[in-house]
């Protein structure tokens, strides 16, 4: 009974290969599109399929040799069929099927191609030192200054921020999509909520052309501000930034 | 035995890894962008219409909604001034996404769905992120900057049946958007360049363009067949688009909306401009050349010019669709792109730009995306539509006239250099046709100055940028519309020899095969009963 079940084993690894191969290709960017509520399906990087390609090939290969039974079933499948008709018949695509992929491997490998554009970069990079020591006029005010800094500031935002970063400070400006570096989300917990209020205003008054190297200024957008608006306005921008984007900034540690 | 087949299966398990692992790392291109807004359909049932949503309503428009429509809701924000379109003024009626009669106020559902999704290609964000009550009571609020809400209740006039899309409603569409003259303003081949656009916006100042109705990412309210069936019904509030309600029965406005939906095409881009290898000896400049046929295009989205003073806030020229191809001599790329006019004056000229680095970057490093920076210039090929001196000034270029092809260098908006005459290397031509303007620019691959000139290279990535102006629109120098870098790729040819390696290949793994499967049989697994 259980060496009958067994016959087909080779063909079981190879399904359950492919399976894993469909679900990552096809499936897989599905399901992530209904999860996380995009428009788009969300395929799987290249990458991470080809590492669990590799790991679903290994896993088959190690269920295969769990037992020198279980082995032994596995390469029965390649004997002088005496099974069924369907047993010789994939037996036949099996043998056929491996110089193809053989050779399919060899075209696709040798073909003209270029590599994919390399885009990589350091978000986040070092504050300046010049900037380290500057205090936001605004943070420490009355309620009532606060307040007014944060409105002025709003419309400051909503006038020259918006277009690229969004009237929410989402990212989502009308512009964004037209950056291949898009626009930052302020409200992505990751972003502004996770700095002090002098590295915006660097951001905001040196813009992409101040950035590092590893920060690859090249692609950015974000313009240098320092000829077009106040140091107080800028001020008021982060005031009213942080408010729009319902995020805090991060807190000085105090120092004994 | 077994552990020598163990072996062999570990061999085979490597080879499958290795197919695998090429396999998928082929797959290296970006995939095309989905970046537009789906319109939400659902509306959640109401919330009731009291004093208090009112007043609760108020409370989020003043903190989310008055920088653009402006405290008093007549669409006058201090934020509206770097936007276009402008913001609803809500004191008018001039409501365009309804499913009520023309001129009437939209129903409370037509307001939700718009709040909720936003509109695509405006300053209009979607508010899918407040909750659905707050949605329900900041519109309670904004109708009360406009009595007629009060005054008559907003009827649903559109009704839901539908009609198939089948080639013959298509073809029928496409006679009664002849018949109900509707390329007066959409233009021939629905691009937005009617005759009657042109002339009222130029005279009447109209804050409108006519939709570009081959962009169907930007229609108003959504582009699925209910969405413009229900515009072609119902009209825009205060524009030119009226109401077809009464002047085509039910059936024929589902047959003009099926012709817009099969005009209108989505945005396909990548980020790798592929140039294909072409064996003629010659490029032609010309941009109905069969070839073009061939290379695949890429739509490049642009947005307005916001690095540098002065700024452009409000861009007309949204994309560029660009091909390229090669010879073994040239190169030669076509550029095409959407523009209501060709109106030509001494300034504001229609024009494009293609951008590269002086020279292939050997590292991540590329000079800044626009026009450069003091550590890496930018060679710049740029065309202009042609101009003449005469009365009036402004001229429309004709179809025999190339427009005026110029090679520059830049390494920022303020250090731009025209190259001296012996180094002015690029050809081209623009003709403008229905609404769009389709330029040919043209250079040997290799040229003379390598200082300030771009030299190709067949298989590698090369950065590209682009810049495109609309002299209606007023731009002009830094007054254009951008793009990021891309990459243009000269494809190189496939070798014949890579068939012989795949044929050597395929028998190699044939006997691989072969001998395993030999070896397996003669001496086949056995189950050793002491394990």
């Amino acid at each position: 009974m259980a060496k009958k079940r067994s016959a087909f084993l080779m063909i079981w690894v190879i399904l359950a290969v492919i399976c894993l191969f469909m679900f990552l290709k096809y499936a897989s960017p599905k399901v992530f599109q209904m999860l996380m509520a995009k428009s788009h399906p969300m395929p799987t990087p290249s990458t991470l399929m080809m590492w669990y390609m590799i790991m679903g090939v290994l896993a088959g290969l190690v269920y295969a040799t769990t037992s020198n039974q279980k082995f032994a079933d596995f390469l029965s499948f390649l004997l002088p069929s005496r099974g069924p008709i369907i047993k010789s018949l994939l037996q036949k695509l099996l043998f056929v099927s491996f110089p193809v992929l053989v050779g399919w491997f060899v075209y696709s490998w040798s073909i003209p191609g270029a590599a994919s554009p390399v885009e990589l970069r350091i978000q986040h990079p070092t504050l300046p030192q010049e900037f380290e020591k500057l205090e936001n006029p605004f943070r420490e005010k009355d309620a009532d200054t606060q307040r007014k800094s944060i409105e002025e500031g709003k419309i400051l935002f909503q006038t020259y921020c918006r277009p690229c970063h969004g009237s929410k400070a989402d990212g989502n400006g009308p512009f964004a999509n037209s950056f291949r570096l898009r626009p930052i989300n302020f409200q992505d917990p990751g972003t502004i909520a996770t700095v002090v209020d002098n590295y915006l205003f660097w951001r905001i008054k040196e813009g992409a052309p101040g950035l590092p190297s590893e920060s690859t200024p090249w692609d950015s957008a974000m313009p240098s501000w320092k000829d077009d608006l106040k140091d107080d306005e800028i001020w008021m921008i982060i005031m009213g930034e942080y408010d729009t984007a319902g995020v805090m900034p991060r807190q000085r540690e105090k120092l004994e | 035995m077994i552990k020598a087949c163990k072996k062999v299966l570990v061999g085979f398990g490597l080879i499958g890894i290795c197919t695998i692992v090429f396999g998928t790392a082929s797959d290296v291109f970006a995939q095309a962008s989905h970046l537009f807004r789906t319109y939400k359909r659902e509306v959640p049932p109401k919330l009731p219409e009291t004093p208090d949503a009112v007043a609760e309503g108020k409370k989020i428009y003043e903190k989310r909604c008055w920088y653009c429509h402006g405290i008093e809701g007549k669409g006058d924000g201090p934020a509206a001034k770097t936007m276009f379109p402008k913001p609803r003024n809500f004191t008018r009626n001039e409501y365009k996404v309804r499913s009520t009669a023309f001129s009437s106020v939209p129903t409370d559902e037509d307001l939700f769905r718009i709040i909720t999704s936003g509109i695509e290609g405006t300053a209009m964000p979607f508010w899918y992120t407040i909750s659905e009550k707050e949605r329900w009571q900041v519109l309670y609020y904004i109708k009360t900057f406009n009595d007629q809400f009060r005054k008559n209740d907003a009827i649903k006039t559109v009704s839901v049946g539908s009609v198939a899309s089948t080639p013959e409603s298509v073809a029928r569409g496409q006679e009664l958007f002849k018949e109900m003259r509707c390329f007066e303003c959409h233009g021939e081949d629905g691009r937005g360049n009617g005759p009657l656009t042109v002339a009222l916006q130029s005279e009447w100042n109209l804050p409108y363009r006519a939709r570009d109705l081959t962009k169907g990412w930007l229609f108003k309210g959504g582009n699925t067949i209910e969405d413009i069936y229900r515009t072609v019904s119902t009209g825009f509030n205060e524009t030119p688009m009226g109401s077809y309600l009464e002047k085509l029965a039910d059936e024929d406005r589902w047959h003009v909306a099926h012709y817009v939906k099969s005009i209108a095409k989505d945005m396909v881009s990548d980020v790798v401009i592929k140039a294909r290898l072409v064996e003629d000896d010659q490029l032609p400049i010309d941009a109905s050349d069969d070839d073009w046929g061939k290379a695949t295009p890429v739509e490049i989205p642009l947005a307005g010019q916001i690095i540098a003073t002065p700024r452009l806030w409000t861009p007309s020229i949204d994309a560029i669709n660009v091909r390229a191809m090669y010879n073994k001599d040239e190169i030669m790329f076509l550029l095409e792109w959407d523009d209501a006019t060709n109106k030509q004056e001494e300034v504001f000229r229609d024009g494009v730009s293609v951008q590269f680095p002086t020279k292939i970057p050997e590292s991540l490093k590329k000079p800044y995306f626009a026009m450069g920076d003091s550590s890496g210039a930018v060679n710049l090929w740029s065309w202009k539509a042609y101009w003449h001196e005469g009365f009036g000034a402004i001229v429309e270029a004709p179809e025999t006239e190339s427009g005026e092809v110029s090679e520059l260098n830049a390494k920022s908006f303020k250090n731009v250099t025209t190259q001296p005459p012996e180094s002015q290397n690029v050809s081209g031509k623009g003709i403008y046709q229905n609404g769009r303007w389709k330029v040919v620019l043209k250079r040997s691959l290799k040229t003379d100055d390598v200082k300030g000139d771009i030299q190709f290279e067949t298989g590698k990535l090369i950065p590209v940028a682009l810049a495109a102006w609309d002299g209606s629109n007023s731009d002009t120098g830094a007054l254009k519309s951008v793009s990021a870098w891309y990459y243009v790729l000269l494809e190189k040819p496939v070798p014949k020899t890579i068939f012989a390696y795949v044929l050597v290949a395929i028998i190699m793994g044939a006997s691989v095969e072969l001998w395993f499967i030999a070896r397996l049989r003669r001496f086949p697994p056995k189950l050793e009963e002491n394990e």
